[in-house]
């Protein structure tokens, strides 16, 4: 069974532009995607993607916390 | 990098400074502020980037946010729709069709994303509490917004549509200013 960063990451890989990074290649854990080019637009979707993806709420206040993948690896792994 | 630069340089004239009197601090929610001398000054801004382009608001006082988006049509609209968006802004989103959609769209996003930058507090505010005056949504290019759940403050709002971009700014404005 894939792992929660192996999870986040084909997130990412899908639905993300990383600004220095392409599709594969490893997170940079303590990035903030919007620090990474990421448009607000991209933000507010991947927001709801992650929350379909692993079958929970995350408010848009706590999504806002959660804007690195070690942050948010975190939380899903917490919550899960 | 540019972009930096363009603000630092219209802040420097704004504030009658040289380049090396001024400096930024940022708030709790990661807003930057203006420093003269090591001390914070007077004045709002804003900048908002999109790819290659870039929008920067000044204001003498008050907060002040700006965004900037390509109008690109996306796939995942409804989703974006349905997760930032009230009751009334989605019956006008679903009232229109095609480009006049994306178009609109892009300009109650942006509108959002400015009231937020202005606030200050970025993605966590829930801008789905809050709505664009009907005005705006209608095709006025300025209106006043008050979303007394979240501030007491008054927000002049201004829409700026060109071909290929969408850009709004949410001002702070005083009770006296009409």
């Amino acid at each position: 069974m894939a792992t929660t960063e192996e999870r986040v990451r084909a997130l990412v890989d899908a639905n993300l532009d990383i600004e220095g990074r392409t599709a594969g290649q490893p997170l940079t854990m303590d990035l903030s995607i919007v620090d990474a080019g990421v448009s607000s637009t991209d933000v507010v979707a991947f927001w709801k993607v992650v929350c379909e993806e692993f079958g929970i709420d995350i408010s848009a206040e706590d999504f806002a916390e959660l804007l690195t993948p070690g942050d948010l690896i975190a939380h899903l792994d917490a919550a899960g | 990098m540019l972009c930096r630069a363009a603000l630092r340089s219209l802040l420097c004239t704004h504030l009658g400074y040289d380049n090396a009197r001024l400096s930024f601090g940022a708030a709790d929610g990661g807003k930057p502020f203006a420093l003269v001398d090591g001390r914070p000054v007077e004045v709002g801004f804003n900048v908002s980037h999109s790819g290659r382009h870039g929008l920067i608001a000044v204001a003498p006082a008050g907060r002040v946010g700006v965004d900037l988006e390509e109008r690109v049509p996306r796939h995942d609209l409804d989703r974006l729709i349905e997760a930032v968006f009230g009751p009334d802004e989605r019956t006008d989103l679903a009232a229109v069709a095609g480009d006049d959609r994306i178009r609109l769209f892009f300009r109650l996003w942006t509108l959002k994303e400015a009231v937020a930058k202005a606030l200050g507090t970025g993605f966590s505010v829930d801008v789905s509490r809050f709505e664009i005056p009907q005005a705006i949504r209608s095709g006025e290019s300025r209106g006043v917004l008050r979303i007394p759940q979240i501030s007491e403050a008054r927000w002049q709002l201004t829409a700026i549509d060109d071909r290929r971009f969408a850009a709004a700014v949410a001002r702070e404005i005083g009770e006296t200013i009409r």
